[in-house]
């Protein structure tokens, strides 16, 4: 089982969250090119190692976070704390 | 001005139970409940209430006010306690938007209540529900039986006992699965009420 840090709730089981994929930053669309959109809708990194991602605590309080996440060990490093906005979407 | 709504429990089916009665599960799912939301700086709406998320307070009229979530509160009680819990939240100073909604139709509600209640919700919920972690007056929100719930720690008497709140299209079924989990445990159906 894969105990995932929510900054809200504290730790919960994975299958109560659901998986948002990598956390990219939004490129500008005033000045960003079709190659750009490109990536950043279709593009993965998909690294074995630290990836920073995104997860909505479905289960819990209805909210988006990112988490920074070591594919290779399933280890979460600098968890967010309630009230920290990083990588929100809500 | 039209009638209020005759309300209906989502639950129409019940069962015959031969448990000890040391545990029970009682469809209160017509008890007054609101939804309160704020957004902004919600601390504001957070005092006035007085429960913060995770918690559990009674207000000063006699409603209960469960934290559900960051910015959201439950309040649960009699019609006129409830009235007067959410009134003048709109006006609040600090919050950028509050709202109050009646949830009294959309919402089940069941309360158990027994020394094996933690037991009981164990076997379907993935939280730890012993004392140290979810004591008297904890708020959460998890997945009960694979369906979303609210839930508080409201003890009767010194006997743990909790509210739990699901969608009113899932209430039947999860009376039905609350009633195959306690089913080991002795657990009776009271009489419905609110």
């Amino acid at each position: 089982m894969l105990l995932v840090p929510c900054p809200n709730c504290g730790p919960r089981n994975s299958a109560d969250l659901r998986y948002g994929g990598e956390s990219h930053a939004r490129p500008d669309p005033a000045t960003a090119s079709p190659l750009q959109w490109r990536g950043y809708l279709y593009l993965r990194d998909n690294p074995a190692g630290w990836l920073r991602e995104t997860w909505y605590c479905r289960s819990g309080c209805r909210r988006w976070f990112t988490l920074e996440r070591n594919t290779a060990t399933n280890e979460f490093r600098d968890p967010p704390q309630p009230g920290d906005k990083r990588g929100s979407k809500a | 001005m039209a009638d209020p709504p005759i309300f209906e429990s989502p639950v129409v089916r019940s069962y015959e139970t031969a448990g000890s009665g040391d545990l029970m599960l009682t469809d209160i799912s017509a008890t007054t409940k609101w939804l309160v939301r704020a957004s902004g700086s919600v601390g504001a709406v957070a005092a006035r209430l007085g429960a913060p998320f995770g918690s559990s307070s009674a207000a000063a009229g006699g409603a209960l006010v469960l934290g559900s979530r960051p910015g959201e509160w439950i309040v649960l009680g009699t019609a006129d306690a409830v009235a007067e819990a959410v009134e003048g939240l709109e006006a609040v100073d600090g919050a950028d938007f509050v709202s109050a909604l009646d949830w009294t139709h959309g919402r089940a509600l069941f309360r158990i209540t027994g020394r094996s209640a933690p037991r009981m919700l164990e076997k379907v919920c993935s939280l730890d529900w012993s004392d140290p972690m979810t004591p008297d007056g904890a708020v959460a929100s998890a997945s009960v039986a694979k369906v979303t719930c609210d839930i508080a720690r409201n003890d009767a008497g010194g006997t743990p006992s909790y509210l739990v709140f699901c969608d009113r299209s899932l209430g039947q079924y999860l009376f039905d699965a609350l009633i195959d989990a306690g089913d080991e445990f002795g657990l009776v159906v009271g009489p419905a009420g609110g």
